[in-house]
């Protein structure tokens, strides 16, 4: 074997893909805004996430998950803050990847060539959804309980490989092992949104190469990492904000007593970032246990590259916009909705949000599109 | 660090003095609320004393052992004292390890409704602070216009207004070794101060660490930015 004098002793003998051109090669567009610079800030939430979340695994005990939990934020040193780290970096986590998705789809950036980019988006949000849900479940509370009860009803119960899946996943109704096996899920999840994240930066690079050189290109170092650490900096004070003084935020407070298996709290909302997707599957309650409706939300999101029916034309209608911003309202309104059960009308009013969110995608996206595209 | 925060903390401490000296009564508040909120020790060892004379006897508070009572400013022999006056259930002394002795009365004793674990009470309850004295202050005739079910009490601020607990606390349950006056408001605010520390128990920590993480992330960010500017003003 002839060894290349010019590479390393490691380059040489381990070469890695596609490597790229250097930081300071002045290859890249003028103008980029900050919201560019969302998914490095989910990756570095996501390994923060991953090193909050090792460290409770070492104290968590799934046949004691409430006890574990209030033994981390009283006994271990420093655990209420690796706690509150790991909480709040969740609600970051989730807010940022909202913003992307609606960035992507007020930028339109899901249309061909970049639908690979679009679709790996759907996917890790869809992953963090489920990750997110058994953390949630993890913390065995008064709440959460229920919702664990109720999924895992649903799951086996359903028929066919569907059903055969879920008993499998949960092993059954709730019952004294189901959190350990979500403890094993929440962590081996987790590593997969690494793999989805590494993907989803592959197909964006490529992206990039294929588009015209710009005309008059900036080197990504020092222009970008400066605004990425700028975005970086900007972020963590957000997240000290939250961590510090509110730490609790967007999270149901009955939740912080621990589950009893005869009592079900009168208020059974989730924690935020689950909520525009626990009203959609209340709606669909008898379909599957709102399995059906947790796959349709996710399914008409993956499928925009192809409902949006603008073909190549580039004509940015101000209907499109204004559409972007009522779904906008409208996935709020879907998680507020789940979330004040005082609001006599909030029922009917989910049902309303359900449906708008629906026709949005299947009938106002390919209608506005393909007229604004004339 | 030590340096800068000092006189900020100094001015803190001013105000914290000042905070345990007025009555805290008249406006309804506690040193516990808000951002900058710390645990005033004084109201929470007098909380303790009616925790334990009164609330203990009835409900259970699993999350807390009697070490814990240390960061409430008593020394090490009066937390073992206090410890060691706690029979268990085989007679025996508690001691500092223990968790806070369980009654140990099952739910047919309270006419079926068991008196919750008190841990956590004050974070899974909205405005906690405020419903737990407004739970120990509101207990009232019944109005006309509401009947009874057996074995419940007429309570203001209870969802429902039909709680199953008589009333706990009347005033002089206890006297303070401080020389407050026990009556039941000052009782009903220094038991919920202590309830609050028993579900938050590192709130004290949180605000001492946020407020440094907070001003220096404000800083850095402000740097940041203006980083990125000057780097892009640079290029032409």
């Amino acid at each position: 074997m002839s060894t290349d004098v010019k590479k390393s002793w490691l380059a040489s003998r381990l070469p890695c893909p596609a490597k790229e051109s250097g930081h300071c090669a002045p290859t890249m567009e003028r103008g980029r805004r900050y919201g560019a610079t969302l998914p490095t800030l989910i990756s570095a939430t996501v390994l923060f996430l991953l090193a909050s979340g090792l460290v409770q695994a070492v104290y968590y005990n799934p046949a004691h998950g409430f006890d574990s939990i209030q033994f981390i934020l009283r006994d271990v040193n420093s655990g209420w803050l690796i706690h509150a780290f790991h909480v709040t970096g969740a609600t970051m986590l989730f807010a940022a990847v909202y913003a992307l998705l609606f960035r992507d789809i007020y930028r339109r950036a899901y249309k061909a060539p970049g639908e690979l980019v679009w679709l790996l988006r759907v996917k890790l949000y869809a992953l963090l959804l489920l990750v997110g849900w058994l953390g949630y479940a993890l913390s065995d509370g008064a709440v959460s309980y229920w919702s664990l009860t109720g999924a895992a009803n649903a799951a086996t119960g359903l028929s066919g490989v569907a059903g055969a899946v879920g008993r499998w996943f949960f092993g059954g109704p709730n019952g004294a092992g189901t959190v350990a096996r979500l403890e094993v899920f929440h962590a081996v999840l987790a590593l997969t949104v690494l793999v989805t994240l590494g993907a989803q930066r592959c197909a964006a690079r490529a992206l990039a190469r294929q588009a015209p050189a710009p005309k008059n290109p900036v080197s990504c170092h020092p222009y970008y990492t400066a605004q990425t650490f700028a975005a970086l900096s900007v972020f963590a004070l957000i997240f000290a904000v939250l961590v510090f003084f509110a730490p609790h935020f967007g999270l149901n407070h009955l939740n912080t007593a621990a589950s009893d298996t005869l009592v079900v709290p009168a208020v059974l909302s989730p924690p935020w970032y689950l909520s525009p997707v626990s009203a959609v599957a209340g709606v669909f309650a008898t379909a599957g246990g709102g399995i059906f409706g947790v796959v349709a939300m996710l399914a008409v999101l993956a499928a925009l590259p192809w409902l949006d029916r603008s073909g190549t034309s580039n004509k940015r209608g101000k209907l499109y916009r204004l559409l972007i911003g009522l779904l906008l309202l409208d996935v709020i309104g879907l998680g507020w909705s789940v979330s004040d059960p005082a609001c006599t009308a909030a029922g009917s009013l989910t049902l309303v949000f359900t449906i708008w969110y629906f026709f949005h995608f299947l009938v106002l996206t390919p209608l506005v599109t393909a007229l604004e595209a004339e | 660090m030590r340096r800068i925060f000092a006189p900020i903390l100094a001015v803190g401490l001013l105000f914290g003095a000042a905070a345990q000296a007025e009555d805290t009564l008249s406006p309804l508040h506690w040193q516990s609320q808000g951002s900058f909120g710390s645990y005033d020790k004084a109201a929470v060892q007098r909380g303790f004393l009616v925790y334990q004379t009164v609330c203990a006897s009835c409900h259970s508070a699993n999350a807390l052992h009697y070490r814990d009572l240390e960061a409430l400013g008593f020394t090490p022999d009066q937390v073992a004292g206090i410890a060691s006056s706690v029979k268990l259930a085989d007679g025996s002394p508690a001691t500092l390890n223990d968790v806070f002795k369980a009654p140990g009365v099952g739910a047919a004793a309270f006419g079926g409704a068991l008196p919750p674990d008190l841990s956590n009470i004050e974070t899974s309850r909205p405005h906690g602070l405020h419903y737990i004295y407004g739970l120990l202050t509101g207990y009232a005739a019944a109005p006309a216009s509401v009947t009874l079910l057996p074995g419940r009490f007429y309570n203001t601020a209870y969802p429902g207004n039909q709680i199953a607990m008589p009333q706990p606390l009347k005033g002089n349950e206890v006297t303070y070794a401080d020389g407050t006056a026990a009556t039941l408001p000052q009782e009903a605010a220094d038991v919920s101060e202590f309830l609050a520390w028993s579900a938050d128990p590192n709130l004290n920590a949180r605000h001492e660490v946020g407020l440094r993480a907070v001003l220096f992330l404000l800083f850095l960010s402000i740097i940041a930015i203006a980083t990125k500017r000057k780097i892009w003003r640079e290029t032409v």
